[in-house]
């Protein structure tokens, strides 16, 4: 720190005063005030009022919490939504670090592979909806080749046991590459000489991955853990383009509950309640996975 | 005995040749997963409206490629407005994110003063507070401010984002003191200093950035969706999804109102790829 070396926290340098850094600042400022910390304000408030847009905010205290304990579909939507995070994980946290070990390979087209894979990452959810539900038709590639190994058909979106899964895949296409690229990253900083000592020690491909590779992908793992945990929990975007959470609410996640609760029954404050109670659930899931994973690297 | 050892050094030439080949066939294996639902969709969006999109077994190739659908798409909607507005928001949208995560990440990283450590965490904790859940409260503040339905209840919550103000501190912060004391002994001041010495040398970073807040506003929906009512100003995403709701969209023209979509973002992904790629792994590591 040059600037605390020249004149420490007291003495100013040259050309700063007091307010500089401040000034510096001033939009970032407004504009975290206005988009996102008065909102937060107001989120609280809802939550515990209620509000239908054209009455005035009523204060109900903790009517929506009580509501919430009660009505079915509320925990039909955590249920989901939980499920939602079970099946993502092994296929965002696992997945992808095989997928990035089959691209960590020195070969001249690699980069075009691992292009290859990212495609979905910046591709939008509308537009990679609108081909899913094209390879997942009942007439579509998938069901025909079901059909090849004597099965199906199967109406992915359009039954009840199916369609969660196959919201859930997508989202997880969708985010392979993603994940791929982090990975890849932690594997490019295992050291080469362990990789190397294992090898001269006669370790197999799978000790060498149990021994050498995952111990010291432990701070990826952290990353990728937090991060598919936060992105399944607040699924929405993706049931909104396939499903619109059916058939018979068997898509219904907590996201699209409270987008729907709020801008189809105009029912804001209750809508409100039910975020405060996701936003709850993804703060618990990062603090409890900061907790792990620092404790591991003690 | 010379035979023989050639012999078996061929043998060994050809096994690595197969391996090499079965690997390039497991990565195209792959490859097709990730690729493949975009060229269904390409080959459904070509088809003349004699052939079925759909059937066992796939009939994937048009017999023979057509061009009407795209004509159908554009005309079905105002696609042209819908690809203007998407311009206009990405136009506006990215460099005031650049000059705004620039202007708040360079005190954090580059003055001494109380609370920094405070200022920073108060910016990071915008990524505990995700879009998904500030719906409701945002539609509010916004019909306060007498936004909603305009092109700056779009762009103003699109402007700040944790990893732009994370990745550029990161930056300024390992600019070299030297360059900074010199211009500093000249007599610049720290405006001076910031715009002229510090904002060039991190404009890798701001590239990068630029990338990433090109595709994320090109993409954006929900948001849109939830503000905008006027179909005048929607962006590109919110006309495809209006396009699918259209009664009478044909699949094909449905199909080719979507791949027409995907051309911008995945013509600034193949020409950039290398630093989308290179910078992912960057900032994870960072």
């Amino acid at each position: 720190m040059s600037v605390t070396g020249m004149s420490g926290l007291n003495g100013r340098v040259v050309g700063q005063r007091w307010y500089t850094p401040y000034l510096f600042m001033v939009p970032g400022l407004l504009l975290y005030a206005a988009m996102f910390a008065w909102p937060a304000v107001i989120a609280v408030q809802l939550a515990f009022s209620d509000y239908d847009i054209v009455n005035p905010i009523r204060w109900t205290g903790l009517d929506n919490f009580a509501r919430l304990a009660d009505d079915p579909r509320a925990w039909i939507a955590l249920r989901n939504s939980l499920l939602f995070v079970v099946m993502f994980l092994p296929l965002t946290v696992v997945a992808p670090l095989f997928l990035a070990m089959l691209v960590n390979v020195k070969l001249r087209a690699i980069q075009a592979f691992r292009m290859l894979y990212y495609l979905p990452v910046i591709t939008s959810m509308v537009a990679v909806a609108v081909a899913w539900k094209y390879v997942f038709n009942r007439e579509g590639v998938v069901n025909w080749m079901l059909q090849l190994a004597g099965l199906g058909p199967i109406d992915f979106l359009f039954d009840r046991h199916w369609a969660l899964p196959t919201v859930v895949l997508l989202e997880a296409w969708k985010n392979a590459g993603l994940f791929m690229m982090i990975y890849l990253a932690g594997l490019q900083a295992v050291p080469a000489d362990h990789l190397e000592a294992a090898r001269i020690d006669g370790a197999n491909g799978r000790q060498r991955l149990w021994h050498v590779i995952v111990p010291s992908l432990r701070p990826t793992f952290a990353v990728t853990l937090i991060l598919s945990m936060l992105e399944a929990m607040r699924a929405f975007e993706s049931v909104y383009v396939l499903t619109r959470g059916g058939p018979l609410d068997s898509t219904l996640t907590l996201g699209y509950y409270i987008w729907s609760k709020a801008f189809e029954d105009y029912d804001m404050g209750y809508a409100s309640a039910v975020g405060l109670v996701l936003w709850a659930i993804m703060i618990v899931l990062a603090a409890v996975n900061l907790a792990v994973t620092r404790r591991k690297d003690v | 005995m010379a035979a023989r050892r050639l012999y078996r050094r061929s043998r060994l030439v050809d096994r690595r040749v197969v391996r090499r080949a079965a690997f390039y066939l497991l990565l195209i294996a792959v490859a097709a997963l990730f690729i493949g639902p975009f060229l269904i969709l390409l080959s459904s969006a070509i088809k003349p409206a004699t052939q079925d999109v759909f059937g066992f077994p796939p009939d994937l190739i048009p017999r023979p490629p057509v061009v009407d659908w795209f004509r159908e798409a554009w005309t079905t909607i105002p696609y042209a407005r819908f690809l203007v507005n998407s311009l206009i928001y990405v136009g506006i949208t990215v460099p005031v994110y650049l000059v705004v995560s620039a202007l708040t990440a360079y005190p954090l990283a580059r003055i001494a003063f109380r609370g920094r450590g405070l200022f920073f965490m108060l910016f990071l904790s915008i990524m505990f507070l995700p879009g998904e859940l500030m719906l409701i409260p945002r539609f509010l503040v916004m019909s306060q401010l007498g936004l909603t339905d305009t092109f700056a209840s779009v762009i103003l919550p699109a402007i700040l984002s944790s990893l732009g103000i994370f990745l550029l501190r990161q930056a300024f912060s390992q600019i070299p003191d030297e360059i900074v004391e010199a211009a500093r002994v000249d007599g610049a001041n720290e405006f001076a200093i910031f715009w002229r010495i510090a904002v060039p040398i991190v404009a890798p970073t701001l590239a990068v950035l630029a990338i990433l807040g090109f595709v994320s506003v090109w993409n954006s929906f929900i948001w849109p969706m939830v503000t905008l009512t006027s179909q005048s100003k929607f962006p590109i995403a919110l006309g495809i999804a209006y396009l699918s709701g259209v009664s009478g969209t044909d699949v094909r023209g449905l199909a080719a109102g979507t791949v027409l979509s995907l051309i911008p973002v995945v013509v600034v992904f193949l020409l950039l790829q290398k630093r989308i790629l290179d910078s992912m792994g960057g900032a994870v590591k960072g």
